[in-house]
């Protein structure tokens, strides 16, 4: 008998790796999520390299595709390549942010609730309860109302940063342009963020109380650990998946949610774009010019394919309970 | 789950598939003409609103004295009333009502249900809208600014159930022209009691199914942001020359859309089309695109009680850096660059004094204390719907390129649109206005003070002295001078900057007839009938 090579170990996570890296789907995903977020956060920033998304060019409107204007122009003479890329920048942008806070606030708060159990959990879940009848769209027409006030003071802040003293008014003007739609953006969706927790809160409570009635966290717990080492080291880990899973539903969900937010006044302003604005735009011209519906919504749909399979893939490359092969 | 998604899809396009009738065919078998009506209406109360969308579903349920013709905007069919007769200076003016006429509750319609309708549009608690449009009677502007308290000062007075006396402020040579318009219509003293006071604004008598006319329908069903129908009205004084069986007013707010909805079969004529698809239109559709004259012009509406409007100099240099040559040519396609603010109307022909000068506007902001924009406040400009949006991000650019002045846009429903207006909640507003009758004082007279069509904040006593002076003038080529004048203090001011001059764009089926092209756009749907 040969005496047999000790087989080296392998995390979960390598695992989960492994499989994921296997799933042809969800690596298209990874690739194209890849490419569209950098074309859209790299190439605006490059100067001179795109063409001023709100300059108007009326002698040159409905133009389609061709070499100038890669994707053809709006029915304003706008050039809508750099219109796509500024735009995703605006979905993108309010999609992570806001996914962020509310998976963070999500995840704590239904861990707590989960790991503490009893009197604590009934409490915390209440408060979730109540928030979930309050309605969502009501509340934040009166939180962008409210937060007027303060997205101004930080945009002429932000204004007089960028542009500089002494700078002349198209100057400042054309800052303003690129500054406002974040400034004013920004803040909203943090406070969106901070009131769609709720469903990931639940989520995560029921993934913490399953894993914590396991024998691993009894031993972790024999052995004297901490409550927060426990929660943050055996149990959360465990319960990754369906976190993930629901993160990467949840950017496009928020982006869709930009989209109807512009269309009612609150989110992104005229003349600036996102892709909820683009799709619409072009939606309502479809038939005389169909590449204003198309771009925009390639970019739209792939990104939230992409991020369908990605999620697909994860949930699937990180399930304990799948095969180890 | 792809699978399921292809699946679903071609499960919906087959049963799409198998769906042979429109809409529209099958509305045709039952006589039902179906509206595209642009937005859900403020309400049906013709003494309280002010839109042409009111204006479409009240003329099918209420008729004035004198009846839209269908062919002729000047010809004046009897209504209400069989005939009418005034003096030699048409001061005074006496309308013999018909005796069959009726409410569409079985009640007959009296001069005293006319009484009762200037009576209360006129009362101050009602606080109506567009009283004005009355106060070519005889001590009626006095009444409704409370300067007297009896009402039988007013020149209007039923001498017997079926005469009608009317009393004028000045001679109103288009009186009957002017009896057409909703403001005009009476409405039934026993309905509008049973349901409040005579002045209690928005109560139930005008919702469905309260609501009692005297035109040739009566409402049917009231399905808020749905669907307004109106059907025959068998107590209607003509009933039996009535042509269709009913009428679904579709409000669809996105002319997009609506232009969409046509092409699907759902619709026999749309509220509008937007300019940049004409040209697709004209090509694909030509048997259903319609472009016709109109008489209304495009404008923005500014709140000259916001500091910065309430210069003229700026105002004048916001209206001297909108480039209206471009705008009609690229935007608003079909439309003329307004270069005042009536249109062309008969014979009066204001001085076009409007021009594009970004020079002379820098100059002007300048001068106003604004140099290059410095220091200007930002407004955000009213939109209420989808379509105006891209005329007024062609003008966002134009005034931050001209003048530096950076503007926001901000998109509002019908109805808080209006009413921002009306409280003067706004900076600046992208409107319209469309003729009521054919006289230039249907586009002057709004901009006195105190107007329920003004709200810009804005008045002139020479302004309003040069439209007294008018009224009183019976000479058509004197009077006009004196309009035109006025016409020129307006100009002067700005306190609205003109933009174009409306063309009716629509998209309609051939099967309907007795539809023809109107200089106000008042079709009487009592004449229609559809052969397809």
């Amino acid at each position: 008998m040969t005496p047999t090579e000790l087989e080296k170990g392998t995390s979960l996570w390598h695992d989960a790796a492994l499989r994921l890296r296997k799933n042809h789907a969800a690596m298209t995903g990874v690739v194209v999520l890849a490419i569209v977020f950098l074309s859209c956060l790299v190439l605006p920033s490059i100067p001179g390299l795109l063409q001023d998304p709100n300059a108007q060019a009326l002698d040159l409107k409905n133009r389609p595709p061709s070499g100038e204007h890669w994707f053809g122009t709006d029915h304003l003479g706008r050039d809508i390549f750099s219109r796509v890329l500024y735009g995703g920048r605006i979905s993108i942008a309010v999609g992570i942010i806001t996914t962020a806070v509310s998976v963070t606030i999500g995840v704590c708060w239904g861990a707590l609730a989960g790991y503490a159990g009893g009197r604590a959990d009934d409490a915390m879940m209440r408060v979730v309860d109540i928030l979930y009848a309050l309605p969502f769209l009501v509340i934040v027409i009166l939180l962008g109302k409210a937060l007027d006030p303060i997205t101004a003071d930080l945009t002429n802040g932000a204004v007089d940063l960028f542009a500089g003293e002494g700078a002349t008014v198209a100057e400042q003007n054309d800052t303003r342009t690129w500054v406002e739609p974040i400034t004013t953006l920004v803040p909203l969706f943090i406070a969106i963020g901070a009131l769609s927790w709720l469903t990931v809160s639940r989520i995560v409570r029921a993934q913490v109380q399953n894993v914590g009635k396991q024998e691993f966290i009894e031993a972790a717990r024999s052995l004297g650990l901490g409550h927060a080492r426990i929660l943050f080291r055996h149990i959360l880990p465990n319960a990754l998946g369906p976190i993930i899973v629901y993160t990467t539903l949840t950017i496009p969900g928020i982006m869709l949610f930009e989209a109807t937010l512009s269309f009612l006044g609150l989110g992104v302003k005229p003349p600036n774009s996102s892709w909820g604005i683009l799709i619409e735009e072009g939606a309502n011209r479809m038939a005389s010019n169909p590449w204003l519906l198309f771009f925009p919504s390639l970019f739209f749909a792939s990104t939230l394919f992409a991020l369908n399979f990605l999620g697909d893939g994860l949930r699937d490359a990180l399930d304990p309970k799948s095969s180890k092969d | 789950m792809l699978r399921r998604l292809l699946a679903s899809g071609l499960l919906a396009l087959s049963a799409a598939s198998c769906q042979k009738q429109t809409e529209v065919e099958r509305a045709n078998e039952a006589g039902i003409l179906l509206v595209g009506n642009s937005a859900e209406p403020k309400a049906l109360d013709p003494q309280l609103v002010t839109g042409v969308i009111e204006s479409k579903i009240i003329g099918a349920l209420f008729e004035g004295l004198v009846a839209d013709d269908p062919e002729d905007d000047s010809a004046l069919p009897p209504g209400t009333a069989a005939s009418w007769d005034h003096n030699e200076d048409m001061t005074e003016w006496v309308f013999q009502l018909r005796p069959e006429a009726r409410w569409s509750d079985g009640h007959t319609v009296t001069a005293h249900d006319f009484v009762f309708a200037y009576h209360r549009m006129l009362s101050p608690d009602l606080a109506a809208p567009y009283a004005e449009m009355l106060y070519f009677i005889d001590k009626a502007e006095a009444y409704n600014k409370a300067e007297i308290d009896d009402f039988t000062q007013v020149g209007v007075r039923a001498t017997d159930d079926f005469t009608l006396e009317l009393r004028l402020r000045e001679p109103v040579p288009f009186l009957p022209s002017l009896t057409r318009h909703y403001t005009w219509f009476p409405v039934p003293e026993h309905v509008v009691r049973r349901f409040g006071d005579m002045t209690e604004r928005f109560t139930d008598w005008s919702e469905h199914p309260n609501l009692v006319g005297n035109g040739p329908f009566q409402l049917k069903e009231w399905r808020f942001h749905d669907v307004i129908e109106v059907e025959r009205n068998p107590h209607y004084w003509n009933a039996a020359d009535v042509g269709l069986n009913g009428i679904r007013f579709i409000p669809i707010e996105n002319p997009y859309t609506e232009a969409r909805a046509f092409l699907a079969g759902q619709l026999h004529t749309t509220y509008t089309l937007p300019p940049d698809l004409i040209d697709t239109m004209a090509e694909d559709y030509p048997e259903f695109l319609r472009q016709e004259p109109y008489v209304g012009t495009t404008f923005f509406r500014l709140n000259t009680t916001r500091p910065g409007f309430d210069d003229p100099k700026v105002r004048q240099a916001m209206s001297l850096s909108i480039d209206r040559e471009a705008l009609c040519e690229h935007i608003l396609e079909g439309y003329t660059p307004a270069r005042t603010f009536t249109p062309k109307m008969g014979t009066y022909e204001p001085e076009p004094v409007l021009d594009f000068d970004p020079e002379k506007a820098r100059k002007l902001l300048a001068d106003a204390g604004f140099p290059g924009g410095k220091g200007f406040p930002r407004y955000s400009m009213l939109i209420s719907r989808p379509a105006a949006r891209a005329s007024a991000e062609a003008v966002q650019a134009m005034w931050r390129e001209h003048l530096g002045i950076l503007v926001d846009i901000q998109n509002m429903d019908w109805g808080s649109y209006i009413s921002a207006q009306q409280s003067l909640e706004f900076d600046l507003a992208s409107a319209g206005w469309i003729g009521d009758y054919l006289d230039p004082t249907t586009f002057l007279n709004m901009w006195t003070e105190g107007n329920g069509n003004n709200n810009t904040g804005w008045h002139n006593d020479r302004y309003e002295e040069l439209l007294k002076q008018a009224a009183l003038q019976a000479d058509t080529e004197a009077r006009h001078r004196l309009l035109a004048e006025a016409e020129a203090v307006l100009m002067e001011e700005q306190p609205i900057l003109p933009v174009s001059w409306y063309s009716r764009n629509y998209l309609h089926r051939p099967e309907v007839k007795g539809w023809h092209p109107l200089l106000l756009d008042n079709h009487p749907w009592s004449a229609i009938r559809l052969e397809p």
